[in-house]
Parts: C-alpha cells; structure tokens; sequence
C-alpha cells in the first residue's frame, strides 16, 4: 500500500531563476526507507519540507494515506498531517527534558497510555536514565536519539530525516545508521531521508531517488542504481566508473578498443551509446584470449583493493584508458595486462 | 484557478488577524496621508503664507545642527572607545550611552534653569567669583543655537551605539593593512573607517533626525517654530483641526525624504566583510596627554548630556520633594505606570502576534504587513495623535446619534485613544526586539512541534513564548519607558484633566518653576536607566 504519493510535484522560490523542484514524482511504500540523494541545493530537502507541509508546492499533488493533502486547492497544515520529521539540528525543545521532549506529542492520549508509549519507545531508543536531562546535557548521538524517540512516539505515517548524519562524527556514524534502520524496521515505520551521502544510502535505503538540480535522475534499489545508473550524473555520485563509447551491433558492443562481446539481450540497435562499467567490473586474465590486452600505466594500492589504469592502444585513434579495480594480491609486475568485463555488468546510459 | 499559496493566505486566521492588526495600525497614516489631495481653506492659507517657511527654515536648521553634532560627538567617541585604551574607556563604554535616558525637554529646561540668572550656579559664581554674564549664565540658551546642544546632547547616543557595533565588528586586519600601506592613524579613520562605517552613521543621524522632528517639549519650551509645534499651534491656539492635519501631513513628507535618503545610501553599496577572515581588534593602548584627551573627549557629552543635569534635577528635588510629593503626586505616579504598563502589554501582545505570524507563515505579503504596522515609529507623535484624533471625532459624532442624556459613549479622551495611539506610534519598538529575539530560535524548533501536531497557538505557548522570555520583558520594558516620557502625543490626545510624569514635569518647567518639576523628572530618567543597565550587563555576559 502506498503510505506517499507525490506526482509532479514542482516548487519555485521567488528569489532564484530556476525551480528547486521541478516535476518530480515518487511513490513510497508501508514500510520502507526511501532516500533522496544528492548534492546540497538539489531540491532534497524543500521536498522533504513540502511532504511535511512547510512549503506549499506551486504545482502537482501529494497523497498521504491515499488522501490528498497538498493540490486540487486543499493544504492540510503540517500539524494535520501525522508525518514525523528528524531535524539536522535536531530542533530539541531546549527548555524541556527529555521525558517532557518525548511525550512533547502525545499530549491527546490519556496519561497512562502515553506514559506506556514513551518508556517503550524510551527503551528502543536506548535513553534510559537520561529522562531528566535537558538537550544541552546531552551528547550528539543522544540528542539524536531523542530527536527520532520525539518524532516517533506519536506513530507517526510517516518520519522524515533531514540529512540525520551530517552532525555526527564519523566513527560513530556507522553504528548510528544500522541503529536507526533497526528502530524504523521494529516499529515497521516508514521512512524517507534526505543525504547527500552515498554510504548512507547504501546501509539504509530499500530504495533512493537520486536528484539533480530539482529533477530526479532515477528511482532504484541502491543495488540496482550502483549497477545500472541511468545517466553518467548519476554513475558518477556512487563512484568510480569506465565511459566508453560504443555501437550496438549483433552480438556486442563496438567500442573504440575493440569488440565487447556479450549474451545479455541488447536493446535495438542505437548508432551510439555511452556505455558504464565499474571498475571492479573487469576480471583479469593471465592470457589474451578473448580479452584486451592494455599496457599499465598507472598502480595504486587503496588497501583494500588496488586500482590498475590500462591503456589500450586503438587501431584508429585516441588509446583508451580504463580503469580496474582488482585484489591486491594481484601480481601486476608485468606491464602487459589483459582483462574482460563481466557478463551482466555493461550498462548503457541515457546520456546523448 | 487559486494558486494553494494564495488559498491558504485566504483562510488562515492568523494572516487575517495581522492583516485587520496592520490595517487599524496604519489607520491614522492613510488618515493624515490622504489629506494631502484636498485643497485647504483661509486659516490654512494664512498659515501656509505666514507660518510655514518659518516652520520649514526653523526645521531644516534644526535637522542639519543635530546632524552635524550628533556625528562629531557619537562618531569620534565611538572610535575612541572601540579602538583604543585609555584610562575611563571601560566606563565610558556603557556611559556614554547614559544621556538616552534623558529626554530632551528634561535636558533643556534643567540647562535653562542651570544657565538662568537665578540659578544656584549663577548665583555662586557671581557672589564668590564675580562672574557677571548679564541675564544668562554665558548665552541665552532659549534659542536655536541652544536647542541644538541640547537635541544632539540628548541623542548623539544613538550614533554612538550604532557606530560603536559598527567598528567593533570590523575585522582588525582592515586597519592592519592600511597601517602596514603607511597610512597614518588620521588616514586610516577619515580614509578607510569612516567610509566602511557610512551605512551605520547615516542610520544613527537618521534616527536622531526622526527624534528632532517628533520633539515638541523642547521646541516649544526654547520658544523655537517648528512643525511639530506648529501642529499644536493649529489644533490648540487656531482650533483648526483641518490645517493640524495638514501640518502634519507636510512632517510626514519630510519624514519619509529621510527614509527613502537612508535607505537609498545604504542600498548601494555593501560594506559587509563577507568572507574575510575576522578578527577582532586589538585596542592600540594611548600615551598621556593622548589618553587625557581621549578621557577629557569623552567627558564632555556625558557631563553635560548626563551628570550635570542629574545632578542639578536632585539638587531641586531635594528641595521640593516635600511639597511636590503629596497626594496627588502619587495618584499621578500611578496612573503614568498603569497607562504605561497598559500600553506596554498591548503592544508585546500585538508585536509577539504579528512576529509569529510573519516567522510561521512568512510571504512577501506578510512581511508588507509587519512593515506597515511598525511605520508609526518614524512618525511624529503629534502626527501619530492628529491622525487618530480625526477619525475618533468622526466616529464619537456618529456614536451620539445613539446616545441619549446621561449616556455618552465616546472614544477621543480616553485612554483607549490613548493607548491606541501608543500602540501605532510604539509598535517598532515592541516588534523589533521580540522579532530579533524570534531570530534566535531556531525554526525547526516551531516545525517540530508542528509536526508534532500541535496547532499555532499551542506551539506559540509551548516553544515560543517560554524562550522567548527575555525579549518578551525587554520588548515590554522598552515601551513602558518610551510610554512614560511621551509628551506630544499624550498632551493631544489624554483624557480630560488627565496628567502624567512627563507632562507634569513640563508644565511645571513651563511655568517656570523648574525645581517643583524636577521630582517626576528623576522618576523618568531614574526608569529609563533600567534598560542601559540591562544592555550593558547583557554585552559583559557576552564578552
């Protein structure tokens, strides 16, 4: 069932030239945790605001609970809305503690009821003992527990985070994430959250829009958007990747550097694509038989793998340059290397 | 169809209410505005032929003496204490700022009595040390000359507050570089600070400028025309309301030309050190005689703006306190706190409401409607008073259409009017301390609890109000002081044989007995001394 529903929803702000939002649609899940990544002004968090119900979209339609609550001349007010939010600064009432925090929202249940919600929620969150404290006395961490103890405990539809990582230190954010996801997932929640940090897209998010400028790029599993970006933005913001140009013919691609054989259905011929590999994408071989043969021009020990830059020299033109990552274990003390993309694994992009 | 911006600015009660708030609040400017297009009678021509040009000339002089002043005392002290060490800049830091809790009518006529031939220093000098000036002590201080000194003593510290923020904000290195290019201390003041600091000064003289053309008590103790008496010279002496209208619609002429100037120089340029590194300055320590000059500098406008007057108001208090304080004085007292604690409540209520309303729902509309409802600050009170007073004349002749003998119903000359005017003129104040306090909260704070599902009002309560508490009593202490001093307006507008500190401790320096007003006097200055104290322990806690 569709807990959101947000359809060309599009937002301009009076004081810049170009909407932050612009046509952009997704549909979330009961249950699941979505993100919406991307680089800091791409529009992220003005949408999380509009589901919220802070800003009021200038065009299309938002459903929650299958309820329009944002277009066709209806505006629910954010406090109609039972959508929970997660600040970045956490927005903990200062002159409240954290007892008082918690149950800042259950005010309409009778006490003990809402007594019952927050020591349970309390205990989930890992905070007891720190009941009497005020925000201040609190550490990062725990100021962000209470923030998503606050924002949970009425059972919200739906909670939103607002970049929840970017105030925490990096060796606690790990642990931070897989807290947060086991939270979400024990009270079956549903989630979205605004990053602009790949690695919390991948530890959390059953699901990521992925934007740019206010337009959304592509909607995936972070599996299947590392794997198959839609465009060459997008292969870029999850890592290292090889562009190579290419023809569709029968039974491969035709690139510069030769012919890339495959057994994957190919989609009708188009003249030319821009085709993505990533680099731990390349097995390497010991022999050339139906392999490139590159020179090595350049080795890097990363620690965990090590990235090889082949130049393969092309009959009728520039050479190409591809880079690999493979074991570190990998003897590459001769300088002649040949290497095979793996079946399954070429993607073609959008990209003109 | 309807964009849902406009909608819910349609159906959300908050934005109706600061719309009905802005509407009642500018109620007396559209008044007095509008008046401008209808062609006046005979009175106003003889006053527009006979009166004005000296109200004009009178006023622009005026304007241009305390300009002038107000800079070369608020800017060179300034400097002084923000840039350099020398014994008494602490202390001056914050005294300096001293001569605001004295208003300029107080100021003058205690000078007047300091400088008349029978003041006690008068009389001192002339029995013990044979000084003999004649009629004065050195000038006749009724003059326009003498209200110059007294308006600009009176107000240099509104330049020197905003000057002295200005240079303490400015990152050190600026001064370091035009030291290092060989530039001399001089160089670097005249060549490299007072230019970065325009902006600040211009908003300092403006605001002085808007204090001289709201002065009546002054003006007209000094026996110098300016529009502002002449208003009440029209509504009083001619009971002439069309042509008090008219007056004072011309005053609001000149006080938007000083708007539109101040906002126009600062539009241009900005001077703000965006992006460089700050830091802060490192105060160059003066040898003597240099630091005596700095001190013997700073003295002087405290002296006479502060110390001197203060200590010749307790002298005649001392001396009249018995006679002056008796029953009646008390009632007097407390009706000036009641009216201004009154005033001061209506007007945190109203300001807190508009602020929130403009922080929870902000669109450029919303903010037009704050702005207008803060506009009666820059107006003068006596313009504030005719422009209320018209329109509660019309309306009481149409309430006694309905009332019958032994019941009138009537809204000139009460305290509503009163308050109500309190309430346009004093708006700015209220507002612009709640709103800056708004600042420091965090909007995530109210979103949350928004989300959280509690309604405006609720959040209001709950979040808002409880931190904003500090603002809240400052917003409310700033009017009630503001509200205790008035004088041009309450002298138009009160009730009947209805008097206050302000208005007693004037009429009785008109009247000639400058030591019987001495004691209400003190009871104004000795209140609005609360705030600076209050400022200056708040800027030690920040330091």
């Amino acid at each position: 069932m569709n807990i959101l529903e947000l359809t060309n929803i599009t937002k301009k702000f009076p004081e810049s030239q170009l909407p932050a939002v612009n046509d952009f649609n997704i549909e979330v899940i009961k249950g699941e945790i979505v993100a919406l990544l991307g680089e800091s002004g791409c529009g992220k968090t003005t949408i999380l605001r509009m589901i919220a119900g802070f800003e009021i979209p200038d065009m299309g339609q938002i459903k929650l609970n299958n309820e329009i609550v944002s277009g066709n001349g209806i505006f629910r007010e954010p406090q109609k809305r039972r959508v929970g939010i997660v600040f970045q600064d956490y927005a903990l009432f200062p002159h409240k503690t954290v007892w008082e925090n918690i149950t800042f929202g259950l005010f309409r249940l009778p006490k003990e009821v809402a007594r019952e919600k927050a020591t349970k929620i309390i205990t989930l969150s890992g905070l007891q003992g720190l009941e009497k404290r005020y925000p201040h006395q609190l550490s990062g961490g725990q100021k962000q527990r209470v923030a998503l103890a606050r924002a949970m405990a009425p059972e919200p539809e739906l909670i939103l985070f607002d970049e929840p990582f970017s105030n925490i230190d990096s060796m606690r954010k790990h642990q931070m994430r897989e807290d947060i996801r086991e939270i979400i997932k024990k009270t079956e929640a549903t989630a979205i959250f605004v990053t602009h940090d790949t690695r919390d897209v991948m530890t959390i998010a059953d699901k990521v829009s992925v934007l740019r400028q206010g337009k959304l790029m592509q909607t995936d599993t972070p599996e299947n958007i590392y794997n198959y970006p839609a465009n060459a933005y997008v292969a870029d913001f999850f890592g290292k990747t090889n562009y190579i140009k290419a023809k569709i013919s029968e039974d491969g691609y035709e690139t510069p550097m030769g012919m890339i054989k495959t057994n994957a259905p190919l989609p009708a011929s188009i003249d030319n694509v821009l085709l993505s590999i990533r680099p731990e994408e390349f097995t390497i071989k010991s022999e050339g038989h139906n392999c490139f043969c590159g020179s090595i021009v350049k080795e890097k020990f990363m620690g965990e793998y090590k990235e090889l830059t082949c130049k393969v020299e092309n009959p009728s033109g520039e050479p190409t340059e591809i880079v690999i990552y493979t074991s570190p274990t990998v003897d590459c003390s001769s300088e002649k290397c040949y290497f095979k993309p793996n079946e399954g694994k070429i993607n073609i992009l959008n990209d003109e | 169809m309807l964009s849902l911006q406009m909608h819910r600015q349609l159906t959300n009660p908050w934005i109706w209410g600061a719309m009905f708030a802005a509407l009642i609040i500018a109620l007396p400017l559209l008044v007095v505005f509008s008046n401008i297009l209808i062609p006046g009678d005979d009175t106003w021509m003889h006053i527009l032929k006979n009166l004005i040009p000296t109200y004009v000339i009178n006023t622009l002089i005026l304007m241009a003496g305390v300009a002038l002043l107000t800079f070369i005392m608020g800017v060179s002290t300034a400097w002084l204490v923000s840039m350099y060490s020398f014994p008494g800049r602490k202390f001056f830091s914050w005294a300096l700022i001293m001569p605001i809790a004295l208003p300029a009518y107080i100021s003058g006529f205690t000078w007047a009595g300091i400088l008349d031939y029978t003041s006690p220093v008068y009389v001192f000098l002339r029995n013990h040390l044979g000084v003999d000036t004649g009629q004065y002590l050195f000038f006749n201080i009724h003059s326009i000359p003498g209200a110059i000194i007294i308006l600009s003593l009176a107000l240099y510290p509104y330049v020197f507050l905003i000057s002295r923020a200005y240079f303490s904000r400015q990152s050190s290195t600026l001064f370091e570089v035009a030291a290092s290019l060989g530039k001399k201390q001089s160089q670097i003041f005249f060549g490299v600070a007072l230019p970065l600091a325009r902006p600040a000064i211009v908003a300092g003289v403006s605001l002085a400028l808007m204090e001289v053309l709201n002065d009546y008590g002054l003006a007209r103790y000094f026996g110098v025309d300016t529009f502002t008496t002449g208003i009440f010279t029209a509504w009083f002496a001619f009971s002439h309301p069309q042509s008090a209208l008219k007056l004072s619609a011309y005053l609001m002429i000149f006080v938007l030309a000083l708007i539109i100037l101040e906002r126009t120089q600062r539009g241009k340029m900005r001077y703000d050190m965006l992006g460089a590194a700050y830091r802060p300055i490192k105060r160059t320590t003066l040898d003597n005689p240099k630091g005596v000059l700095a001190l013997i500098l700073c003295m002087i406008p405290f002296l006479l703006g502060f110390l001197i007057p203060l200590i010749m108001l307790s002298y005649w208090s001392s001396l009249t306190l018995v006679d002056v304080v008796d029953y009646r004085f008390t009632e007097l007292l407390f009706n000036s706190f009641l009216l201004a604690a009154i005033a001061s409540l209506v007007v945190t209520a109203f300001a807190l409401f508009i602020a929130f309303t403009v922080r929870s729902f902000p669109s450029r509309f919303v903010r037009f409607l704050s702005r207008i409802s803060t506009l009666g600050y820059a107006l003068p009170g006596a313009v504030v008073a005719i422009g209320i007073l018209i329109p509660f004349l019309w309306i009481d002749g149409m309430l006694t259409f309905f009332s019958s003998p032994g019941f009138r119903i009537a809204l000139t000359g009460t305290w509503f009017a009163l308050i109500f005017a309190y309430l346009v003129r004093f708006m700015a104040v209220g507002y612009n301390s709640i709103d800056s306090g708004m600042e420091r909260i965090s909007p995530s704070l109210d979103e949350a609890s928004r989300s959280l599902g509690l309604s405006n009002m609720k959040t209001l309560g709950k979040i808002n109000i409880p931190l904003l508490r500090g603002a809240l009593i400052s917003a409310s202490l700033l009017v009630f002081i503001d509200v205790l001093k008035e004088l041009p307006l309450t002298l138009i507008l009160r009730p009947f044989n209805f008097d206050t500190l302000a208005i007693r401790a004037f009429e009785f320096a008109s009247d000639e007995r400058v030591a019987e007003a001495a004691p209400a006097a003190m009871i104004i200055i000795i209140t609005g001394m609360v705030p600076v104290f209050l400022l200056n322990r708040l800027m030690a806690g920040k330091s």
